[in-house]
């Protein structure tokens, strides 16, 4: 499973919004600096994130080219669910809460 | 920025108010100006564009004039402008009302909105397409080129794909479409509906599809078990619709192109977050839809157990 804007890519954009958008903006010489020492910790997480090793999605390219070749055998739909399911726990997990009043 | 703003509207429209320019649309600037006693609303073109088959500042003008011509509650076009400091802008009556979707289903729902929603759309189906020939047709496969563009696996997606190729309709005689006819992009204050807005994916399509498109969960803004954009059930919307057009939509087709819907905005979510991937447009808020679209499979993955999909 291989997810965009991975960990890193996300915790990338919001150095970019801290650092370009909100540090501007603030006078009070407190919170300037907790916001630098903030950006200074969003960095040791983005370092530690660049040393996992990349997440393999071979085998989700492959289903998904599977299924766009029409190739859908029974059972598929709940495979996919759960990933999605897996995906959400991460995501917007009180997603899945609000399901039952759906149906 | 406001100086220079300021100095290029008034060559056009003479005297006015201080210039506002209003939050959200990354891909449209919006702002606020008074001008001889009226309110008004400039759109101009900014540095992203969020979808490539968007119509042009141009185009939207002249599907908004035949709009207002036709009776569509629209807010009146003024003026379109080639260059507005140096884009392409229009500028249209500015209408006051509730826009923000989240904030509708929170006030106390005007009773006819639902009605009113199935009375614009049948007479926007109605407008004539050979008065806007740009208007291109949109077809769903499209929506596989777009997703083929990100690069990205994503299986429930190609699901719903593959389950819409698979129980096509009837296509049904393609019409003018807003294209994206949903709860957002609907001004509202206590007497109902006064105004359509965000005429950018205007084309030609099945009508069922537009009448479809309110009712994806995304756009429920937390009350699900209202299908019709969290306000009210489909049924009385789509009787009046019907009632209006002749079309006779079945509630079958309401399914499909649900279901249709839901698959372009996992699409969209996708390419959203590929607008900041890209470095063309960066933003969290357009970086973390990356993320969220997985909402949106989920949806599509219930749909598709309801249809018997295993």
């Amino acid at each position: 499973m291989s997810e965009r804007p991975t960990a890193d890519e996300l915790a990338e954009a919001i150095e970019e919004f801290l650092a370009g958008e909100v540090l501007p903006t603030l006078d009070d010489q407190r919170a300037r600096f907790r916001m630098l020492v903030a950006l200074n910790a969003l960095g040791i997480v983005r370092r530690e994130l660049a040393k996992l090793p990349p997440e393999d999605d071979a085998e989700q390219r492959e289903l998904a080219a599977r299924i766009r070749r029409g190739d859908v055998p029974a059972g598929t739909l709940a495979l996919v669910k759960a990933d999605v399911e897996e995906r959400l726990k991460v995501a917007s997990p009180r997603y899945l809460d609000r399901y039952p009043d759906g149906d | 920025m406001i100086a220079d703003m300021r100095d290029a509207l008034q060559a056009v429209l003479g005297p006015i108010s201080e210039p506002v320019l209003l939050p959200g649309g990354a891909s449209k600037e919006a702002w606020a100006v008074d001008a001889d006693g009226r309110r008004l609303l400039v759109r101009r073109a900014a540095g992203g564009v969020i979808h490539r088959h968007t119509l042009s500042l141009r185009d939207e003008f002249a599907v908004l004039q035949a709009a207002h011509a036709a009776g569509v509650k629209v807010p009146e076009p003024v003026l379109y402008i080639e260059d507005l400091d140096g884009r392409e802008a229009f500028v249209m009556e500015r209408i006051e009302g509730e826009t923000i979707g989240r904030r509708i289903v929170r006030i106390p729902v005007p009773e006819r909105l639902p009605l009113q929603m199935a009375e614009e759309l049948a007479k926007i189906h109605a407008l004539p397409p050979e008065e806007l020939p740009f208007l291109e047709e949109a077809p769903i496969d499209r929506l596989a080129d777009e997703l083929d563009e990100v690069g990205e696996p994503h299986p429930a997606i190609e699901l719903g794909l593959w389950w819409l190729r698979e129980n096509r309709p009837p296509l049904r005689e393609p019409v003018v479409v807003h294209g994206d006819f949903r709860i957002g992009n609907l001004v509202v204050d206590e007497s109902g509906l006064v105004g359509v807005l965000d005429w950018e994916f205007a084309h030609l399509d099945d009508p069922a599809r537009d009448l479809s498109f309110a009712l994806v969960r995304a756009w429920r803004f937390g009350v699900p078990h209202l299908r019709l954009g969290g306000i009210a059930d489909a049924e009385p919307y789509l009787d009046r619709y019907n009632d209006l057009t002749g079309f006779d939509v079945r509630p079958e087709e309401l399914d499909y192109w649900e279901l249709a819907g839901n698959v372009a905005w996992a699409v969209g979510c996708l390419t959203q977050a590929q607008r900041h991937l890209s470095g063309h447009d960066r933003s969290v808020e357009l970086a973390i839809l990356g993320r969220l679209g997985a909402e949106v499979e989920y949806e599509i993955c219930h749909l598709l157990e309801r249809h018997g999909v295993t």
